[in-house]
């Protein structure tokens, strides 16, 4: 029994780790631009297959080209990096079709709510016509990591060690994105754009470029968070990731819009609830996330650790 | 080429698309029609098949009367969830709504998957036919399309409407002035989805069929491509972009499996490229001019 429960708490942690970078994605955008990127989850969904892909996984029959493949095989830590990479260029390219036409033009922050969201459908639906809907498992040999064992044995649990590095590629992110921010010299320009775009750039900041970073970096975490679920999960079709994004979506307002320790705690939190839904209502596990979406509107609509912001004149 | 059943489905499009535009109309993004046409859809199918006061014959047949009941309960259960839901969220800044719907969608999608009642992923079949053949149902699929229409065009000259207008354009400016723009998006919000509860109703008995594939976020993403190519400034917008875009993927087959590409593209590029939409007060009021000149 114990460590039955020890075994869910490490699962709930593990994909709370997950949402944790998917909101997290999220709310570097929203605290510079004040903006939702609704195109995040269909990042998160091409991070998946590009490490798939890299690691020499193969199109299944469902897709455009049957048994084509890239010519490459690369281990499971290289293809997740430069999987991260082509997901940072993607969110780029988000960002200047979606984001970049309408900022230009003064237009209303809503209006790119609905060009992201747009983007996001453009890019998950090619997926879908390139691999198909079919499931991938990751190409055999992906789980033995580095010399790893595929199971350890923690307190008596045997727990998978794909949960463990999952949890602990996740915190890494997690404390160097918050170093970076705190500590860096970009890391403050960027949340001196985040606090007031103008003012930043008549500081000499070049807002426009941290913009471009704050995308990169979200791109870079959705690539991550993609590729990590592929390995400890299965690709279950190029709609994963706009599930993962949608929840992050109730993370993102449990924690507190634009903050970064409420978009962490919120996604642990997530997670974990989500863990311990009893195996006879895991139909209704799906729901759950958003069950406490509007839980929280209703009690704490600033979220956990964030606070309602007024509107400026 | 455009036989009645698809006209039914062409009209039923810019039924949903009315249903996305009355909120933008007042400045809000509510992706929630999906939730409210599968609401919608599933009391009727639910009261059709199970109700017997309804008078569900064995033969598959339904007195008229009770499909006029169900579309006022329809609307009714609608109205009031709508009601609760944007009280909840309509306080709060525009983009609060925009995940506020789109969870709704989420979680009327998961009950009606694993309810006990409404059939699961099969969902619930053999709906009882208040008409003998798809074109029956031109009519009060119209009907509905030229209530609604014509409460658009109402709108657009009672206090309602007009403060919608003004909280689309600045919701602090029209604050100030006294507007009280909780209630005027509130209001814009309960209309769209009784709007698309009623047209659930309709949707469900045309289809024969139902189950949770007809509310997902995929309708949500198809529904505001309707608007967005119509335009939202004029009501005429929604009604063409919800008939355009549910006709195109129906008459250009090899299209079938990129519609949401399609669909994506549109509300991707619709923005940037054409802000007002294809159908806008100005190209409006050409015709109209083009017309009586015309007719001079």
């Amino acid at each position: 029994m114990m460590e039955s429960l020890l075994q869910t708490l490490l699962n709930g942690a593990a994909t709370g780790g997950v949402y944790a970078l998917v909101a997290l994605g999220y709310t570097l955008i929203f605290s510079v631009l004040g903006v939702i990127n609704f195109a995040q989850g269909a990042l998160f969904s091409l991070g998946g297959y590009a490490t798939y892909l890299l690691m020499g996984g193969r199109i299944g029959v469902n897709g455009a080209w049957p048994g084509l493949g890239l010519p490459v095989a690369l281990p499971f830590t290289l293809a997740l990096l430069v999987a991260a990479l082509v997901t940072a260029l993607a969110s780029l390219l988000v960002e200047r079709l979606a984001f970049a036409p309408l900022r230009r033009r003064g237009a209303e922050p809503l209006q790119s709510l609905i060009t992201s969201l747009g983007a996001g459908v453009v890019l998950v639906n090619l997926l879908q016509i390139l691999m198909g809907a079919e499931g991938y498992a990751f190409p055999a040999g992906a789980e033995a990591l580095a010399g790893l064992p595929d199971m350890l044995i923690l307190a008596g649990a045997r727990i998978r060690t794909i949960q463990v590095l999952l949890l602990a590629i996740c915190a890494g992110a997690v404390v160097l994105l918050s170093l970076w921010l705190e500590r860096s010299r970009s890391g403050k320009a960027l949340r001196a754009v985040a606090e007031d775009f103008t003012t930043a750039r008549l500081l000499g900041i070049d807002s426009d470029a941290m913009v471009r970073l704050a995308f990169a970096l979200s791109g870079v975490l959705a690539g991550l968070g993609g590729g990590l679920v592929g390995l400890s999960v299965s690709l279950t079709g190029p709609y994963f990731g706009i599930s993962y994004g949608l929840k992050g979506l109730a993370v993102l307002v449990l924690g507190g819009l634009g903050s970064v320790p409420g978009a962490i705690a919120g996604g642990l939190l997530m997670g974990l609830a989500e863990a311990l839904v009893p195996a006879d209502a895991s139909g209704w596990r799906e729901a759950l996330a958003f069950a406490i979406l509007f839980a929280v509107l209703l009690l704490r609509p600033g979220g956990l650790l964030g606070r309602i912001q007024p509107d400026k004149v | 080429m455009i036989d009645n059943g698809l006209l039914v489905q062409m009209l039923l499009g810019a039924l949903l698309g009315l249903s996305v535009y009355l909120p933008l109309a007042a400045g809000q993004l509510s992706l929630a029609t999906p939730a409210f046409y599968a609401i919608g859809g599933t009391l009727a199918a639910l009261l059709s098949t199970r109700w017997a006061l309804l008078g569900g014959g064995a033969d598959g047949s339904l007195p008229l009367p009770s499909l006029l009941l169900e579309l006022l309960l329809a609307a009714l259960l609608t109205g009031v969830l709508a009601a609760l839901v944007g009280g909840l969220v309509l306080r709060l800044r525009g983009i609060y709504l925009a995940i506020a719907t789109i969870a709704l969608v989420e979680i009327v999608r998961v009950a009606i998957l694993n309810l006990p009642f409404t059939g699961g992923a099969v969902g619930i079949f053999g709906i009882p036919q208040p008409f003998a053949d798809a074109s029956g149902y031109l009519l009060p699929v119209l009907g509905l399309l030229i209530l609604a229409g014509w409460l658009c065009q109402r709108l657009e000259a009672l206090p309602l409407g007009q403060a919608m207008a003004a909280v689309r354009d600045d919701e602090l400016a029209a604050e100030c002035l006294g507007i009280d723009t909780t209630q005027v998006k509130l209001s814009a919000f309960v209309l769209s989805a009784v709007l698309a509860g009623s047209t659930g109703v309709l949707a469900a008995h045309f289809l024969n069929t139902w189950n949770a594939r007809q509310g997902t976020f995929d309708v949500s993403v198809a529904t505001l491509a309707f608007v967005i190519l119509g335009g939202s400034r004029t009501w005429l917008g929604p009604v063409f972009g919800g008939m355009l875009l549910t006709a195109l993927p129906e008459l250009l087959r090899p299209v079938g499996d990129a519609r949401l590409v399609l669909f994506g593209l549109v509300i991707l590029l619709g923005p940037v490229l054409a802000p007002q939409g294809l159908i806008t007060p100005a190209l409006l009021e050409r015709l109209g001019s083009l017309g009586r000149g015309a007719g001079r």
